[in-house]
């Protein structure tokens, strides 16, 4: 048996799931506002909901990993700078798949490489929470294409920002977890 | 909390409208409005194209309050968020209804008042004051009625789609009377707030409020087409408004001798 994270590593991560989980609750919540299109504001307003649920739940288990009760801990540097870039996204269709598409997928990558990394007896409250995570992301993703008839389709190519909002992700996506103290 | 544009309306600086499609037709007062007191198909669709506008303009504000505030306690977020998704699902449900009955996004003007004064307050506790337990409790006296209105004039759909409504802006009330009274017992300059609030609502409603006689834009007394209904005092204590908050509402209409003991929507 091997146990191969301790757990403030898994707190610290559980942290930051939560941190970009609030992010992207305020992004979405920030976009409602200020894009015109009604069935847009409603489809991101579900995800509000979704990603609010999904940062309650790690912050509730971060208390049991010796962590504050919501717990949040910023990411590595690269990644937020990519998360702030992809929160500036003015153009409609691009905020869609830049959450849909970008910011998901990086989130999922990030609850797999947890659940791949923890162990799944010891961590089994964790576990529970990333499967369902990953859960509710599938079903978001899904809803991007369809949930109402009004939602723009993705174009055939990205538009030069969320070419570069997609590459800043992939680019700082492969490790968000900052376990240096500073970061605490 | 961000700069923020904002506008001016008959002498009174109020949040700049939310973004909306070109197919709108934003107002800022009533006599800019299309309103009939009749039941007919035309004015059955302007009510539900209106009130469509009115919930996507809450699921605005409920939005703001989590960008705008983000060291407010995570509960309130929570209740904040979970708005946010319940407002938006009445606005579609109303919009599923307005293309059952033949309307369209558009067809008629919209205003966003609740929005422009609500997101113009700086503190979280104004803002669930003013847009919660004041505009959606004004909301919920009027729900007391407006489904059966629905009824009689032979809509039973559209009834029961207010009703399941009512039942959720419920529970949005009861949230903010919840948090006002615990912000406020936490932090008595939140008490000030609150006051600064609803002076600064009662201020913009005095300043928009039409004069008398005038009319809308197809001709109607905007008197005629305003809406008004006895305290719900049901639905309010089921908001955990307190005996004491009700007794003030039935005085402010007169209404005092339904204090005690009063179980039944008034």
């Amino acid at each position: 048996m091997s146990i191969k994270l301790t757990v403030k590593q898994r707190a610290d991560t559980i942290g930051t799931l939560r941190f970009v989980s609030v992010f992207l609750m305020e992004t979405l919540a920030r976009w409602i506002p200020a894009t015109p299109e009604m069935e847009v504001k409603m489809l991101l307003s579900r995800q509000v909901w979704r990603m609010a649920q999904q940062a309650d739940r790690l912050g509730k288990r971060a208390r049991e990993l010796r962590a504050p009760l919501h717990y949040s801990r910023p990411p590595r540097q690269e990644f937020l700078a990519a998360l702030k870039q992809l929160a500036a996204i003015s153009d409609t269709t691009d905020r869609i798949d830049a959450f849909h598409d970008v910011a998901l997928s990086a989130l999922a990558a990030a609850h797999k490489r947890y659940l791949a990394e923890t162990d799944r007896l010891t961590d089994e409250p964790t576990v529970m929470i990333c499967e369902q995570a990953l859960t509710e992301i599938e079903v978001m993703k899904r809803e991007r294409n369809d949930w109402g008839s009004e939602i723009p389709k993705s174009r055939a190519t990205d538009s030069p920002a969320l070419k570069a909002v997609r590459q800043a992700v992939a680019a700082a996506s492969k490790e968000i977890v900052d376990h240096s103290e500073q970061a605490a | 909390m961000d700069q923020f544009e904002t506008k001016m309306v008959r002498g009174v600086t109020m949040r700049k409208d939310p973004a909306r499609e070109a197919c709108f037709t934003v107002a800022d007062t009533d006599d800019q409005m299309i309103s009939w007191p009749e039941w007919t198909d035309e004015s059955k669709r302007e009510r539900i194209h209106r009130h469509m506008n009115n919930e996507m303009s809450t699921t605005e504000v409920a939005a703001q309050c989590l960008c705008d505030f983000p060291d407010a306690p995570w509960e309130l977020r929570m209740e904040l968020a979970r708005q946010v998704w319940d407002e938006s699902r009445h606005a579609m449900g109303l919009y599923r209804r307005l293309k059952e009955l033949g309307g369209r996004k558009g067809e008629f003007p919209v205003a966003n008042f609740e929005w422009a004064v609500s997101s113009y307050l700086d503190s979280v506790v104004g803002r669930i004051t003013v847009m919660n337990r004041t505009f959606e409790a004004g909301t919920m006296d009027l729900m007391a009625f407006i489904p059966d209105g629905w009824r009689e004039n032979g809509d039973p759909q559209t009834a029961e789609l207010l009703d399941a409504i009512a039942a959720d802006e419920i529970h949005h009330v009861r949230f903010a009377n919840h948090w006002v009274h615990k912000l406020c017992a936490e932090n008595k300059r939140n008490l000030l707030k609150v006051a600064q609030a609803v002076r600064f609502m009662d201020m913009a409603q005095k300043a928009l409020t039409p004069p008398p006689g005038t009319t809308n834009l197809v001709g109607v007394s905007v008197e005629d087409v305003a809406q008004s209904a006895p305290i719900n005092v049901a639905d309010r204590q089921l908001a955990d408004f307190t005996d004491d908050e009700i007794a003030v509402l039935l005085k402010q209409h007169d209404l005092e001798s339904l204090v005690t003991g009063q179980e039944t929507r008034t």
